[in-house]
């Protein structure tokens, strides 16, 4: 391993530090050493990247800096004054945090209420919080749904009620972790122009090197609970030995860009909206959907007119805003949901008998893997399902072992599921679908919220299954590699059904929902 | 026996006098429900760039009235009503609840929703109380030949009172809940004397509901997924055990993480109030009425009418 930098790199040493960090260490109360010796400064109008592996500590780092948590050795200053006491109470005021999930943020009856709550709390009189958190709401865009309640919005707007809740205070220094998590490549923009406009200091943990890039100048390398380099944001992404010395290096992604993956991929049978001709000699589709519609309860109607036909060993990616009905699609294909129309699987129809025998043949990951581990090892995990479609006691443990060596995680038989990585979690939820050999296998957002070597690790196993895939994702580069066909969904239909070569070229396609945005290069 | 009055009716009189207005009113039930569901379909995306109770019948003096006195006055008359005997009184005091949720322009599909929540068990007391009463002096009940089953009208009516009251109350509700938002509500709990905690405690709840029920609804669709059914095994068993464990233990990091996001942002365990208004004489005034109502009700219950029928006990 490289030698680790004990003392941050400092461009412009005269100027005054706002918030720091001297010799902090930090243990969990179970013991745990999460971060030792942790020296760094935050001068006004810094914007600092804060990177490393899922587990280094970022999130920690994060929750000392603002005083929710205090260290067991050494100590955080802002201002120059110790965070404790009265000064912590004021000084938690002039800093802002972006958590992860925007659901732990949003915690006030309406939207407005909510953003006005900081302000209440730095002693702002009722009348005049409201027309900050007005104001601050029509920065982000959202002073159209000020009254509404937090859980109608979707994921981007309360992720950007969540930063307005912080703006409207006018923090001194912005703490943000994770904040384009699950953010489709439109809301994501909306959020980078938002930061790219904030004039105070800035520290930002994520794994998008690409996000933080057009948005940091400094990127603090954090290993094991210990900051390993304090670079500039250029010579981290620009270094590709930097990039590989820390795990996360995202050229993996560079070297399959030109859209010719497609023609390694097996061969596309169809891209036509109609089913096969109904010749003796082809074989029915894997999945047939004809005039299919659902309507949620409450009257929205999530999928129209949903004319799909899937062979065999076909893979398809489906992409489109957050809201297009990619998720409620999934849903009817597993058999959560019943729609209206035809819906046809290995040339049977599937009714209401049929579509709680789906899993079966039908597997899927979820976007947030931990929705599917409940169990308390990772064998049992595996096993659960396997028992479910009777496999013999006897080769059930032959099968574990086999899933997990799939998926890289030899040896993690006897791990606690909630106490593996992001991306350990993924792999797993992966494997356990992998185990029941579905003869579909349904990804939500696969790579959301994996480090680039999680993301590496993920591509390389999905690239060589023969399944038939469906791929959901906001990542142009996964829909690249791994597909040869692309349907697009705009407002519950699909409005695009295409090769996936033909769907990379048109770039009018591509800016429809904004996902050129993913697509985006370092400047 | 008590000296009551029995009249003989043959057995397969049963079901047209007593199971199909049953039967009647079950189907009534669900019909109602239908109308409610399909009213409840919103149509048009509202504007909420203005508050709620701005633009959606805001203007109602119980709207306007003040909400310590709305809660006060609302739950005297409650009692009120509750400590009614009779069915006819009873009977008025629903419609004097329409009267105050028609003035509160509320939504007639809403009033409907909250009278069929409470429909199943409402009707069970009408199926069960007037074959279970005890039998006493001048009672009236109705034999059916062969089967020993006894319908007492005693038991009829006061099945039909307890509804009644039940019904008035429940009607009041939405006035009461619906014309303030919930902070404001909880707040004027907090003046009238609760502790803070308690309507904190109540307004995090409320939002945080909807999040929980959005991840038990995730967690059971990732074992639906993978094959999970009920069954009455010990596999079963162990799995739900699992999901509950699981759903506890993603619970307590939420608040966790709930409690530090609301400390990053300067809580020191304190709400701020959503706003604070003096009572003004029109507030008086609505105590006085609503409760000159109740007392009104209370005595026509206990002194007026002893010779109707319906207001014998």
């Amino acid at each position: 391993m490289h030698e680790m930098i004990k003392e941050p790199v400092s461009r412009e040493p005269r100027r005054t530090i706002v918030l720091s960090a001297q010799g902090v260490c930090y243990r969990y109360p179970d013991g745990v050493k999460a971060l030792s010796g942790i020296d760094m400064r935050i001068a006004p109008g810094d914007r600092i990247a804060l990177v490393g592996r899922n587990g280094s500590g970022k999130t920690t780092l994060i929750k000392l800096l603002c005083g929710l948590i205090a260290p067991t050795a050494g100590n955080v200053r802002c201002k120059g004054r110790t965070l404790s006491a009265e000064h912590y109470d004021r000084s938690r005021l002039e800093i802002g945090v972006l958590f992860q999930d925007p659901d732990d943020q949003l915690f006030g009856h309406t939207v407005v209420e909510d953003v006005a709550f900081g302000l209440r709390n730095q002693g702002l009189p009722r009348e005049d919080a409201h027309q900050r958190a007005m104001q601050a709401l029509q920065q982000v865009n959202l002073a159209t749904l000020a009254y509404k309640e937090p859980h109608h919005l979707s994921y981007g707007q309360k992720k950007r009620a969540a930063l307005a809740g912080i703006l409207a205070m006018q923090p001194k220094i912005l703490l943000l972790d994770e904040p384009t998590t699950n953010l489709d490549p439109g809301q994501e923009a909306v959020l980078l122009d938002l930061l790219k406009h904030f004039k105070g200091s800035l520290l930002c943990v994520s794994h998008d090197l690409i996000f933080l890039y057009n948005i940091c100048r400094r990127a603090v390398v954090l290993d094991q609970g210990r900051i390993h380099h304090d670079y500039t944001m250029h010579d981290l992404v620009s270094q590709r030995r930097y990039l590989r010395e820390h795990r996360f290096d995202f050229s993996f992604r560079l070297v399959c860009l030109p859209a010719d993956s497609a023609s390694k991929a097996p061969a596309s049978t169809s891209t036509q909206k109609n089913p096969p001709a109904s010749g003796k000699m082809n074989p029915p589709p894997l999945v047939g959907m004809r005039n299919y519609a659902y309507q949620y309860p409450d009257g929205t109607r999530a999928l129209q007119g949903i004319h799909l036909f899937i062979q065999s060993e076909e893979r398809i990616a489906v992409v489109g805003e957050n809201g297009a009905g990619k998720t409620t699609l999934l849903s009817c294909l597993i058999g959560l949901r019943q729609g209206t129309g035809d819906y046809y699987f290995a040339g049977m129809p599937v009714k209401q008998k049929q579509r709680k025998r789906l899993w079966r043949q039908v597997g899927i990951v979820f976007q947030d893997s931990a929705d599917q581990l409940f169990n308390s090892s990772v064998q049992e995990e595996i096993a659960f399902g396997l028992r479910r479609i009777g496999c013999p006691r006897s080769a059930i443990q032959g099968r574990i072992g086999e899933v997990l060596s799939m998926v890289r995680l030899e040896g993690f038989e006897n791990r606690v599921p909630l106490h593996l990585s992001g991306g350990e979690r993924k792999r797993l939820a992966l494997a356990c679908v992998l185990a029941m050999e579905p003869a579909l296998l349904i990804l939500d957002e696969p790579t959301a919220g994996l480090d680039p070597q999680g993301q590496a690790l993920f591509y390389n196993i999905l690239k060589n299954f023969k399944t038939t895939i469906l791929l959901v994702s906001h990542d142009m580069f996964l829909v690249n590699a791994l597909t040869n066909r692309t349907l697009m969904m705009h407002q519950g239909q699909i409005i695009q059904d295409l090769t996936t070569r033909d769907f990379m070229r048109d770039k009018s396609l591509r800016g429809l929902n904004g996902l050129t945005f993913s697509l985006r290069q370092p400047r | 026996m008590a000296d009551a009055v029995y009249i003989q009716m043959p057995w397969w009189q049963l079901p047209l006098l007593v199971l199909m207005p049953l039967a009647a009113l079950a189907v009534m039930i669900l019909w109602l429900r239908r109308v409610v569901q399909k009213q409840s379909v919103p149509g048009e995306e509202r504007d909420w760039s203005v508050p709620p109770l701005t633009q959606s019948g805001g203007g109602s003096p119980v709207h306007r009235w003040d909400v310590r006195c709305k809660i006060v006055t609302l739950l005297v008359y409650s009692f009120i009503i509750a400590s009614l005997r009779h069915f006819a009184p009873a009977c008025a005091a629903v419609c004097l609840s329409l009267v105050v949720s028609m003035i509160a322009k509320i939504p007639f599909s809403r009033v409907l929703f909250r009278l069929t929540a409470l429909a199943g068990f409402l009707g069970l007391l009408l199926i069960v109380m007037p074959f279970t009463v005890a039998t006493h002096t001048g009672d009236t009940v109705v034999v059916f030949g062969g089967m020993g089953l006894g319908l007492n009208l005693r038991g009829l009516i006061l099945a039909a009172t307890i509804i009644a009251k039940a019904a008035a109350i429940a009607l009041l509700m939405e006035p009461l809940v619906s014309t303030a938002p919930l902070p404001v509500t909880l707040h004027g709990l907090s003046r009238l004397g609760a502790p803070d905690m308690a309507p904190q405690m109540v307004l995090l709840s409320h939002r945080y509901v909807h999040v929980f029920r959005h991840e038990v609804r995730r967690m059971a669709a990732g074992m639906q997924v993978r094959g999970f059914s009920m069954q009455t095994d010990m596999e079963t068993l162990r799995a739900i055990a699992n999901f509950l464990g699981m759903l506890f233990v993603r619970s307590f990091e939420r608040t966790e993480r709930v409690f530090d996001a609301m400390r990053a942002r300067g809580y020191t365990g304190r709400f701020h109030a959503p706003g604070e208004r003096q009572i003004k004489f029109a507030d008086v005034c609505g105590v006085v009425i609503i409760l000159s109502v109740g007392v009104a009700l209370l005595l026509f219950d206990r002194m007026g009418l002893q010779g109707w029928p319906l207001c014998t006990k």
